[in-house]
């Protein structure tokens, strides 16, 4: 029985065994008619064969075993969800802000000096016994001034420091004591920097700037 | 309305969504940004940003702006602000002038070639010097790399052409950029043991080629041992730059 040709539902009604009123006889008499060939036909059914419903039971529990014995199956085998599409963008937002939010966290430094890889550990130099304090900026360091200090040996009035470079070309310069700007005399080369001072240049290579 | 989708699927677009949002956290701030945080008035800044901004427009690469936009500042006891500006304009020129140079013989003008050809051109390489050493280099990368070597060479003293030649030779034999970089210390140790720029030079443009430090140039056999450089420990002043992998 489809859709269009249900009982109207005082009729159904009537044949769920409920009291209605206001029935048509014609339509009780068929309601009547249809309950009738029901009965009739589940008297007539045979009992389904018990080795038809063995077997199939068998086919259903080895397809549950075989799933719930491999998790590598459940993980790769398609596995059909119902999900609200609008539920789906608040999460996908969610995750992505929250990628974002743990990426931003961590801790940064000059992309030229740490993050680039490989790099090459250069040692400078500097001879300057009057001075109070070296330090070594460039584009390595994004010109930050003071971040890469010099540590002084008393002894000789040498300031070394060594920090980690990428291969390529590398600016540079000196700054004493926070103030006085000096160009490294042993770089491989000296540019105007367009400021109307002098910039100093080592190119490194993948074995480092080897001077000897 | 309910859908059915292949979870699998749906957690790789979230992995991919998760991953393409990775490098937008990572980003540095912008150079306004920065400039401001090291201490810069905000006017100076958005200047900055604003000269940034059109090269990148541009599709100019912007990392050489920005690092000589922070040495300014860096530098600001001595170079005022105005100063620095115009500067940035005079290097937006040169890579301007760069890409032009490689645009115009069809050659990529991707990022690393344009700073490398400016470069060149700042240590006054012909623009048919910087192309020859393009042309040699086996991928674009590799043309950066060498550009940049032969303005060093060239800042070192030795001939543009001679500084050219240097590297498009090595390249044309097979040489890598990893070996190429090791040029301007080639250099520096033929100098420190007394020979003269304008020979190297010579030979190079007759064929010689530049080797590893200590090996100064392959084929003209100046050879010799390698001296103790300036700079070290008991020299009167200098750097000594000597490097191991970390």
């Amino acid at each position: 029985m489809t859709g269009r040709d249900r009982f109207h539902p005082d009729v159904q009604r009537y044949l769920d065994g409920e009291h209605v009123e206001g029935v048509a006889q014609r339509d009780i008499e068929e309601a009547d008619r249809f309950a009738k060939a029901v009965l009739e036909y589940g008297a007539s059914a045979e009992a389904p064969d018990a080795r038809v419903d063995a077997a199939v039971m068998e086919v259903v529990r080895a397809r549950v075993s075989q799933r719930e014995g491999s998790f590598w199956q459940w993980l790769v085998q398609p596995n059909l969800v119902r999900i609200r599409p609008a539920l789906m963008a608040a999460a996908s937002i969610a995750l992505v802000a929250s990628g974002a939010a743990l990426v931003s966290l961590l801790p940064r430094t000059s992309p030229t000096v740490a993050d680039a890889v490989p790099t090459v550990l250069v040692r400078f130099e500097l001879r300057a016994p009057e001075a109070m304090r070296v330090t070594v900026t460039g584009s390595f360091d994004q010109w930050s001034g003071d971040r890469v200090e010099l540590q002084q040996n008393t002894a000789t009035g040498v300031w070394s420091g060594t920090i980690p470079l990428t291969p390529g070309r590398h600016e540079y310069s000196f700054v004493i004591d926070g103030e006085r700007w000096l160009p490294d005399p042993m770089a491989h080369a000296q540019v105007d920097d367009g400021f109307g001072q002098v910039n100093s240049v080592i190119v490194v290579g993948p074995r480092g700037v080897v001077r000897s | 309305m309910m859908q059915r989708l292949h979870i699998l699927p749906m957690l790789g677009l979230l992995s991919v969504l998760t991953l393409a949002a990775a490098p937008a956290g990572a980003q540095e701030p912008g150079i306004a940004a920065q400039l401001v945080a090291r201490g810069a008035p905000a006017d100076f800044a958005d200047r900055v940003a604003q000269i940034v901004a059109s090269a990148r427009a541009e599709a100019l690469p912007t990392e050489p702006l920005e690092f000589k936009a922070q040495e300014g500042w860096a530098k600001r006891s001595r170079v005022p602000p105005e100063r620095v500006l115009a500067v940035l304009q005079q290097l937006v020129g040169r890579l301007e002038q760069g890409r032009d140079v490689l645009r115009d013989a069809g050659l990529d003008a991707s990022g690393p070639v344009v700073v490398g050809a400016a470069e060149a051109l700042g240590r006054s390489l012909t623009p048919e010097q910087i192309r020859d050493v393009v042309r040699s280099a086996p991928d674009p990368a590799a043309a950066g790399t060498g550009l940049t070597v032969a303005a060093s060479l060239a800042a070192q003293g030795l001939p543009a052409a001679a500084a050219a030649r240097a590297v498009s030779d090595a390249y044309r034999s097979g040489r890598g950029p990893e070996e190429i970089l090791e040029f301007p210390s080639t250099i520096a140790d033929a100098t420190a043991r007394g020979e003269r720029m304008v020979d190297i030079g010579q030979r190079i443009m007759q064929g010689g080629m530049l080797s590893s430090p200590g090996g100064s140039m392959g084929g003209a056999g100046t050879g010799g041992q390698g001296g103790r450089p300036p700079g070290m420990p008991g020299s009167k002043q200098g750097t000594k730059t000597q490097t191991n992998k970390p």
